[in-house]
């Protein structure tokens, strides 16, 4: 009778215990029905306050971007806050500058929405949808590059070069969805039908989940489009510079430049990748350089394999890219750079480009 | 062994979807203070410095940085290094790292190890390797395989 008793009164102290907290929980963090006003009373939105602003944005179909899907990890978050939410948090810290902080620029995943609020958004987060789309095909382009084919259930417009984020879904030891960001390779006159390339990075949680475990036919949720990385509507020539994934949006804005007929710009796009292995779509950007007179195609490898049959560049992209820009790029006419790839690359690139007197370099510093 | 509140904090920090998805500790369920007191035995019958294994993850990350995110090979070694958007903060509420990781391989006997910034002050500051399982764990006898053999 003894043996019982025990673990009856622990159990039955347990459960008293855990309502408790359940009650406490919800009258100390009821903050009730909140405003969230954003851009002036452009929009205003009722909501129960408690959580934080980028998951109660989202519960409204207003997707900030964000890398981390909201650990507060990648500081990518950042939202003008006009009104009063207290102190910056120490996990707020380490991501703002000087600026942001007199401007009062937040993490929205770490600011709690607890009382009305007045936030400013750019206008363009009101068309960022996100949509349960289909995966239709998935190529391996290289040994560790896949093109993944997504099907949208319905059409979003993007200009060449945006990003969208995927939901990962938990895997194996992955406990917790985890959200990633990678730009669209395919021509926004695909509005239906996204494609993405997406790298195996050992350790990646994201990229080891589409290289080892999603199929044909699994559903994919997409966030988008973001980004500020697209075709500037000028009479510059453009100096494009990629490597490994980062050919994504280079590809997609090349492609849609001439699809629209926009071919009066001299493009001078320098691919980067080690080894021969490492190179893809050169016969698509050949055959376009063919039909595209303005349209320079320059691929390099910094370690070929076979070095005799190596016909192209050999060389770091940088040291190929500047090669060009001293010797071969018409040096009188006005000049932009296009950039994506490892931060550690674009920060080489623009480097060189700005002492090239190219100051007008754009990009989406994102692996 | 006794665990101070520091070092509970620091555990508890360490668990998956704390700081990263998924964790530093691995399978590996002993205590803080028993994974880094067993490890600094196995650093020191292998005679591993702390530091000066340090210096030599740090000098192989700066090195695979020229790689500007492709592989490059560099004496014996291959080194990938990449980066990825935002920081990692440290367990043990010390400081926060980019998300720099270096995968480096020896090129005589193909053995690999896999680092971020984070893991190398972990590492020469608290003298934690990752408890067994986890994927940045620096054991000291694949420490020795790819840097000194």
């Amino acid at each position: 009778m003894n043996i019982w008793l025990a673990p009856l009164i622990v159990g039955i102290v347990s459960s008293v215990l855990s309502a408790l907290i359940v009650i406490v929980d919800s009258i100390v963090n009821n903050y009730g029905e909140v405003e969230i006003d954003i851009n002036n009373g452009k929009k205003k939105l009722k909501v129960k306050g408690g959580s934080p602003l980028l998951f109660t944005l989202a519960s409204e179909n207003i997707f900030v971007p964000s890398a981390c899907g909201g650990r507060g990890s990648c500081g990518a978050c950042k939202v003008k806050v006009l009104s009063d939410v207290g102190e910056y948090l120490p996990t707020e810290l380490p991501y703002m500058s000087e600026e942001e902080i007199k401007e009062n620029i937040r993490l929205s995943c770490q600011i709690k929405v607890k009382k009305d609020i007045k936030i400013q958004l750019p206008e363009e987060l009101f068309n960022v949808k996100k949509l349960t789309g289909k995966v239709v095909s998935i190529k391996d382009v290289t040994h560790d590059i896949k093109e993944v084919r997504i099907k949208l259930p319905e059409e979003i417009n993007f200009k060449a070069g945006q990003y969208v984020q995927i939901v990962v879904p938990p895997y194996d030891k992955i406990k917790q969805p985890t959200q990633r960001a990678y730009s669209i390779a395919s021509t926004p006159s695909k509005k239906d039908e996204i494609d993405l390339l997406i790298r195996l990075v050992p350790g990646g949680i994201a990229t080891t989940y589409v290289h080892n475990y999603l199929k044909e036919g699994d559903n994919l949720e997409v966030i988008g489009p973001f980004g500020e990385f697209y075709m500037r509507d000028t009479d510059a020539d453009m100096i494009c510079v990629a490597g490994g994934s980062g050919m994504a949006p280079i590809k997609s804005i090349v492609l849609d430049m001439y699809e629209r007929g926009i071919t009066n710009r001299n493009v001078w796009y320098f691919f980067g990748a080690r080894t021969e292995k490492d190179l893809f779509y050169v016969e698509l950007f050949k055959d376009l350089e063919k039909k595209w007179s303005n349209f320079h195609f320059i691929p390099a490898l910094s370690e070929p394999m076979e070095p005799e049959k190596w016909n192209g560049e050999v060389g770091l992209i940088t040291d190929v890219m500047v090669k060009y820009l001293e010797n071969v790029v018409d040096k009188n006419t006005k000049k932009e750079g296009y950039l994506c790839g490892s931060p550690g690359m674009i920060n080489a690139c623009e480097k060189l480009l700005n002492e090239h007197g190219i100051k007008d370099v754009y990009y989406d510093k994102f692996a | 062994m006794k665990m101070s509140p520091e070092m509970i904090k620091a555990q508890e920090n360490m668990k998956p979807g704390v700081i990263t998805a998924e964790g530093f500790l691995g399978e590996d369920d002993r205590n803080l203070v028993d994974i880094i007191l067993q490890d600094e035995q196995e650093m020191a019958a292998l005679k591993l410095d702390f530091d000066k294994v340090a210096q030599k993850l740090k000098k192989l990350l700066e090195v695979g940085e020229k790689g500007l995110g492709e592989p490059i090979t560099y004496e014996n070694f291959e080194i990938f290094v990449y980066e990825a958007r935002g920081f990692l903060a440290c367990p043990f509420e010390d400081g926060i790292f980019r998300k720099k990781v270096a995968v480096v391989k020896n090129l005589k006997n193909n053995e690999t190890i896999m680092y971020s910034d984070l893991s190398i002050h972990l590492l020469e500051k608290h003298h934690f390797l990752q408890g067994k399982g986890s994927k940045f764990r620096l054991d000291p006898e694949k420490i020795k395989k790819v840097l000194f053999d």
